[in-house]
């Protein structure tokens, strides 16, 4: 039974298509289901990221001089503003933790095998988006720590030959990181990223719709028939409760241990000891400390950037390169995951010690 | 007599000018050592430190508070949303069966 304003809007936007098709959509249920819940997670995080992102800006500044100083106004004066800044540094880090999950997840169960090449592909893209949009922010409160750590991170790409220094350049809006860096940064952070991620969530969750649920390559091995519930209102009230306990553990944590703000960067000022990168970037960074500085007489660096390029490019095709998921090729390949995952696993571990 | 005076002159004078190091902090004699010299940086640090925290008992107060209340109200909607699910489980279930016996 509709009411006046749902036939109104039905009229005008034809949403009983889409009542329609997710009163329809099912969703398997087997062993592996409890991967499913990671994908709107994602988009819990990510919603939470955009609201308190516009609060943020309310009242940050991108400059030189203000950026430091209007994040300590939004942590000390502004009322509420540590917490709400708190949430947004929190909920970046949940939402890579669930996209690194989330991925990790389809790899093992191998739900990108024809015909969701696609999705895993935008899905790739995705991480990309999201690990810019955590380095894009990691310099925006501007003290000591988010400088050199933004310098290290940008001087990365110079490494790759012919286009590197170029890479490095745009980044930083110059030779060096400065104030142009920062207003650069803010932009990618709040504009431009975004909008990639908008665009490329929008392919990816309509791919997924279109496709369907994947089911695991061992539950489809079986040849029975999988139990199915619907997604309305069965799956959605499940995912509520995942909603619920992850929102919990998101603000307990952001008002019991808050990110701190140390004083303004200095550009002249000598980059500090210790510095390391957000727990994502954890393990690229050991994997390039390890590299000596020569192989071969080639760069250690170079040949380290090199291969994590070529580790990332096989990662974007895998769903190519692993076309006979069920075969000898594609045991191997899940080997091969489950060793890269120990080995991200070692690299972040050893980099904290 | 006079010498007596001039040696309790000369001894108080003494007396004066040692205790002055610790009456009156002249620097130039004080010795730092290292973790007094690191306590002073950190204590420095500290200060241009932001660290985030409620600013008063009251604040302090309202944010326990609202913890406390969230998760009681996270924990009744977990439960309510328990309920729901065996809800309409069942009724699927009830479904099934009726497709199945026509």
């Amino acid at each position: 039974m509709k009411t006046g304003i749902q036939s109104w809007l039905d009229e005008r936007f034809g949403l009983s298509i889409i009542t329609k098709f997710l009163k329809e959509k099912t969703v398997p249920q087997h062993k592996h289901s409890i991967w499913y819940y990671t994908g709107s997670a994602i988009l819990i995080f990510f919603t939470i990221q955009i609201i308190t992102g516009f609060m943020l800006v309310f009242y940050y500044k991108p400059t030189l001089e203000g950026a430091n100083e209007s994040v300590a106004r939004i942590m000390t004066e502004v009322p509420l503003g540590w917490i709400i800044r708190s949430v947004h540094s929190w909920a970046s880090s949940f939402m890579i933790a669930f996209v690194f999950i989330h991925l990790l997840s389809t790899w093992l169960t191998k739900s990108y095998r024809n015909p969701r090449e696609l999705t895993w592909m935008s899905g790739v893209f995705l991480l990309v988006v999201t690990l810019l949009s955590g380095f894009t922010g990691y310099l925006l409160p501007w003290d000591d720590l988010s400088l050199s750590a933004t310098k290290v991170g940008t001087d990365i790409p110079s490494s790759i030959p012919l286009v590197g220094v170029w890479v490095t350049k745009f980044l930083r809006g110059g030779e060096d990181v400065t104030g142009d860096t920062l207003t650069r940064f803010f932009g990618f952070h709040v504009s431009i990223i975004p909008v990639f991620m908008f665009i490329l969530l929008g392919v990816h969750i309509y791919l997924i719709q279109k496709q369907g649920m994947s089911l695991p390559l061992s539950a489809e091995a079986k040849k029975e028939k999988v139990r199915e519930i619907p997604f309305w209102p069965n799956f959605v009230y499940r995912e509520m409760i995942v909603w619920l306990l992850l929102l919990g553990i998101l603000f307990s944590l952001a008002i019991f241990f808050p990110p701190s703000l140390d004083k303004a960067a200095d550009l002249m000022a000598p980059a500090p000891e210790g510095i390391k990168p957000e727990w994502y970037f954890l393990f690229l960074f050991q994997t390039l400390k390890i590299f000596p500085a020569n192989i071969f007489f080639l760069p250690g660096d170079t040949l380290a950037v090199f291969l994590i390029l070529v580790v990332g490019i096989m990662f974007f095709f895998l769903p190519l390169i692993d076309n006979k998921p069920a075969e000898r090729k594609g045991r191997i390949i899940t080997v091969i995951a489950l060793v890269v995952i120990g080995y991200a696993v070692v690299m972040t571990v050893w980099s904290l010690l | 007599m006079r010498l007596r005076g001039k040696k309790f002159l000369g001894l108080f004078l003494l007396v004066i000018f040692f205790l002055s190091f610790f009456i009156l902090e002249f620097n130039f004699a004080q010795q730092v050592t290292q973790e007094e010299q690191e306590e002073i940086i950190q204590a420095k640090e500290d200060q241009e430190k932001i660290i985030p925290s409620p600013q008063n008992i009251k604040e302090s107060t309202g944010i326990y508070v609202f913890v406390a209340w969230m998760w009681i109200a996270i924990f009744v909607l977990i439960y309510i949303l328990r309920l729901k699910i065996r809800e309409v489980d069942r009724l699927l279930k009830l479904r099934f069966l009726s497709a199945k016996k026509k």
